[in-house]
């Protein structure tokens, strides 16, 4: 240190340049990673802070309709096929916001999201039976391109397929440009299309034949599976209100297939269910246990909690968007608590159908009772569950098996509900 | 004499770097992942002792009345509430000593368990809670709370209970009770 102050006077100048150099250097090399920072920034910024969207629009061109949904993240998805609906599954390894677009569409009925753990379903609900789809998977933006077209009533069908064919294999520019060539005769009058839309003020009542497929449900000693009986007690009430009632009956599912829990009461939701009771057979260890039970949903939730959501679903809701919504709007609602507005209803429900049940001889009365089922939680509508009979217990498996019963539990069943319509309808 | 001088400045510009690349990236980092928080129990023993015990009551099932039904036992006490949790239900999992019905289907296996801080279990479960269970919404109500119940009974850190089977959240046992939010305990399931 000594030594350096001894030297100042040769090296001095030298030294000053030297060190103004270094400092014009540093300053000119700060800049320049400010000014590339800078620009990285917005990139940065808008892929860790933007949230994480879904934004579905709806839209038709001349001979088919279009759902679009667009995100800022890829969208892994796949579609299926049931009836009248498609049903697109999205995965998701975080929480979407859902975004409303335009709605407009005389192919497309409703569209609804359903939520998963780790994944959304896009219901769509179309106005005719007979159609095809084609799909196709863009990006940037990320977007999922859904053409639905009806099949009979194309008059071209070759163009029908070729527009089917170009949403799923033409690039996004010339997806882009065909699609404002294609909006223009949208406003024309529609070519006649075969719609099955509903008469309207037609109720819909939904039956929910537990289980299927390979969710077989409970089993009895002697083989036999909960999902049978419960899809032969549906068929037999839809078939007991059909007679009785003025009112539509749809079921979850008519056949031996698995339908995942959120789809039954999507398909409620969709059909803007008016009611919904799902039919079960119970189980227990042992063979003892026997009788009927009829479940209302249990929230899981504290006292707080319930008064919160109460609150929340009292004032402003998906749901009361929903219904006060412009007809343009996409019909959307976020299904998860939907069940906690009808709890009244949907206790009322299970009484007046555990009391029928009660009248049946043989039949031990088990009560209402209330339980965080997965397939009530998202029903808007006032919903039960029914446990007919104890699969497990051999005396009341072979009962289950007959057609008496079935009849009878079926019976039993559709008393209560018409009891609750007659209360219910008068409110 | 040079580097004296300039020294102040070089650090002064790593200094201006690293708030800037701080600035523009920090924002970036995700939270932690969930990770296991055991919770530190009130009663502080010193790990030096003998181990004491403590005696917890475990819900077993009847087909009688198709009720939760209390049974008690003995296990360590241990500083850590996770510990004392798992002990718990490795005793529910090993079943009734008074020929009461079994609340966990055999061959299950308790994988692994953690509480987080505000208060909820995570319990996870071998496969087999799902694959060798009877069904039917009265067997997936018992069993489901059995464990809820086993854990919050106890354990006042404990508020609610979240079953997850191979590591993995479930939609349902058997499709019935909502697995995807933890459970809140159920007192009126338990016999009189
Ligand atoms: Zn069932």
């Amino acid at each position: 240190m000594s030594s350096d102050a001894g030297s100042i006077p040769a090296a001095s100048k030298s030294s000053h340049t030297n060190e103004r150099n270094v400092v014009k250097y540093i300053v000119r090399s700060l800049m320049v990673l400010f000014v590339l920072l800078c620009q990285l920034a917005p990139t940065a910024a808008s892929r860790f802070q933007e949230e994480p969207f879904l934004k579905l629009s709806v839209e038709d061109f001349a001979d088919y309709g279009r759902v679009t949904v667009t995100s800022n993240h890829p969208l892994r998805s796949s579609i299926e096929k049931n009836g009248i609906y498609l049903l697109v599954r999205i995965r998701a390894d975080q929480p979407f916001r859902i975004r409303r677009g335009s709605f407009r569409s005389r192919f497309i009925e409703s569209v609804g999201w359903t939520q998963g753990v780790d994944f959304y379903v896009l219901n769509i609900k179309v106005q005719m039976s007979d159609f095809t789809h084609a799909s196709t998977n863009l990006t940037r933006p990320h977007r999922l391109v859904i053409d639905v077209l009806p099949e009979g009533a194309d008059p071209r069908p070759k163009a029908g397929q070729e527009a089917a064919e170009g949403a799923a294999t033409i690039p996004k520019k010339e997806t882009g440009a065909r699609t404002t060539e294609r909006a223009a005769p949208r406003t024309e009058t529609p070519a006649a299309i075969p719609t099955q839309s509903l008469a309207q003020g037609t109720r819909t009542i939904i039956i929910d034949p537990g289980h299927g497929g390979l969710e077989v449900g409970a089993e009895g000693q002697n083989g036999t599976l909960e999902k049978d009986i419960t899809l032969s007690l549906s068929l037999k009430l839809k078939a007991i209100i059909e007679r009785n009632l003025a009112y539509r009956v749809v079921l979850t599912r008519d056949r031996d297939v698995d339908v995942p829990l959120e789809r039954r009461a999507a398909i409620a939701n969709n059909e803007q269910a008016f009611l919904f009771v799902s039919i079960h057979a119970n189980g227990f260890p042992g063979s003892k246990a026997r009788g009927a039970e009829t479940y209302f949903l249990n929230l899981n939730a504290t006292d707080e909690e319930a008064r919160r959501l109460a609150y929340m679903e009292n004032n402003s809701t998906e749901l009361d968007q929903v219904q006060g919504d412009a007809e343009d709007d996409i019909k959307m609602i976020l299904w998860d608590m939907a069940q906690a507005n009808f709890l009244k209803q949907s206790s009322e429900m299970a009484e007046l159908i555990q009391s029928e049940l009660n009248t049946l001889r043989d039949t031990r009365n088990r009560g209402v009772k209330q339980a965080p089922f997965k397939v009530l939680t998202g029903v808007a509508c006032p919903a039960v569950l029914v446990e007919v009979a104890f699969i497990s217990n051999p005396d009341e498996e072979r009962k289950l098996l007959t057609d008496d019963f079935q009849a009878a539990v079926a019976q039993a069943i559709y008393t209560g509900l018409a009891k609750f319509i007659r209360q219910y309808a008068r409110d | 004499m040079d580097i004296k001088r300039i020294l102040p400045l070089g650090v002064l510009s790593v200094l201006l770097l690293v708030l800037a690349v701080l600035f523009f990236v920090g924002g970036a980092e995700k939270p932690p992942a969930l990770a296991p928080v055991p919770v530190p129990d009130d009663a502080g023993e010193d790990s030096a002792e003998p181990p004491q015990t403590r005696t917890i009551t475990l819900f077993f099932l009847s087909d009688e009345d198709n009720l939760l039904h209390p049974e008690e036992r003995e296990i360590y006490t241990h500083e850590l509430t996770v510990f004392e949790a798992k002990q718990a239900i490795e005793e529910l999992v090993r079943g009734s000593s008074s020929g009461a019905v079994a609340s966990i289907p055999p061959g299950t296996r308790l994988r692994e368990m953690y509480i987080i801080q505000d208060g909820v279990a995570y319990v996870d479960f071998s496969r087999e809670l799902k694959d060798n269970h009877g069904s039917g919404t009265a067997a997936e109500t018992a069993t489901v709370f059995a464990i809820v119940n086993t854990l919050t009974y106890n354990f006042e850190s404990i508020k609610r209970v979240s079953i997850l089977i191979g590591g993995n959240e479930r939609e349902t046992l058997n499709g019935h009770i909502d697995l995807t939010r933890p459970l809140l305990p159920r007192l009126d399931l338990i016999a009189k």
